[in-house]
């Protein structure tokens, strides 16, 4: 499937909101890189991002027939993924107050090989200074999402969107350091 | 050929000032004009889908699947306040089921003494 054809978007989601498996299992196959890809520049953790997306999808088959806007899927699905890694982020927050592991024990390096480029690892590091917040906003913009659709994940105004990510994009120009 | 001060001045303080730039710094200014490259951000994705293993979406589909056949957390506490009510409807019923036996061994007592009272009275006289 297509994605970007708005009509067969719209098609699978309708079966995939009466429960046909096989249309749930294109929706998934569709979006798993481009989840993937937002929750690694969430959280910085490749060990993670099976598990988070794991998580998103399955909300997202739970929660599909809530959905009342078939054509706003796309919106629907990065708001689930966002508020995932959010909720993931808050808990590791949590964990460290109670739980006496130290950074080191959480923040386990990358294997050899697994970053392989020298421009990936200075994004990753840039993007770790910035706010959970914030990254989400840069990874929904690469993500192709525009100003109104992150406004309305967000729950915010287009210009306060449009402010944030001003201040965002600075940001990761400050820390980007290849 | 000679250079009068001033032009000596000048080339001086150009030189002190490039060599404040440091080496890097025409890679600097264009990293910071033009911020990450999207090449950067596509490795990013690209690293991410490859730590999927194959047949995610399969998982997927049977880990909601297993989900959805266990009780939903509705169903668990419905089924909890059911046996909580039950258990206490248990209990008052016991409880009042004792005290109406309590009651009857009383009275029965109580009649007892009564009659035995009415035989000594009868007894006096």
């Amino acid at each position: 499937m297509d994605p970007s054809s708005s009509a067969a978007l719209v098609d699978l989601v309708r079966r995939a909101q009466r429960g046909d498996e096989a249309a749930q299992r294109e929706l998934i196959v569709a979006y798993q890189h481009r989840v993937a890809g937002f929750v690694f520049a969430m959280t910085n953790r490749s060990d993670v991002v099976e598990d988070l997306c794991q998580q998103i999808f399955i909300k997202m088959i739970r929660a599909l027939d809530r959905l009342q806007a078939p054509a706003q899927f796309e919106s629907w699905l990065f708001r689930l993924a966002r508020n995932t890694c959010i909720d993931q982020l808050r808990r590791q927050r949590l964990r460290r107050i109670f739980l006496p592991f130290a950074d080191e024990h959480e923040n386990i390096p990358e294997p050899p090989g697994a970053v392989d480029s020298e421009e990936l690892d200075a994004l990753r590091h840039a993007l770790a200074q910035l706010r959970p917040q914030d990254r989400a906003l840069l990874a929904l913009v690469q993500e192709g999402r525009s100003h109104a659709e992150i406004s309305e994940i967000l729950g915010t105004s287009v210009a306060a969107v449009k402010a944030r990510l001003h201040r965002a994009r600075e940001q990761l120009r400050e820390h980007y350091q290849p | 050929m000679k250079t009068n001060p001033e032009e000596n001045a000048w080339f001086r303080l150009r030189a002190h000032a490039a060599s404040r730039l440091g080496g890097a710094f025409p890679d600097r200014v264009l990293r910071l004009a033009h911020g990450c490259p999207p090449r950067a951000w596509q490795r990013l994705g690209c690293v991410a889908a490859d730590s999927l293993r194959p047949g995610f979406a399969e998982r997927v589909i049977a880990a909601a699947r297993e989900r959805l056949e266990l009780p939903s957390y509705g169903s668990q506490l419905a089924l909890s306040a059911l046996t909580a009510a039950a258990c206490l409807a248990a209990v008052i019923l016991f409880h009042h089921h004792e005290l109406a036996a309590a009651d009857a061994r009383n009275l029965a007592e109580w009649r007892r003494i009564v009659a035995a009272a009415q035989d000594l009275d009868a007894g006096a006289r």
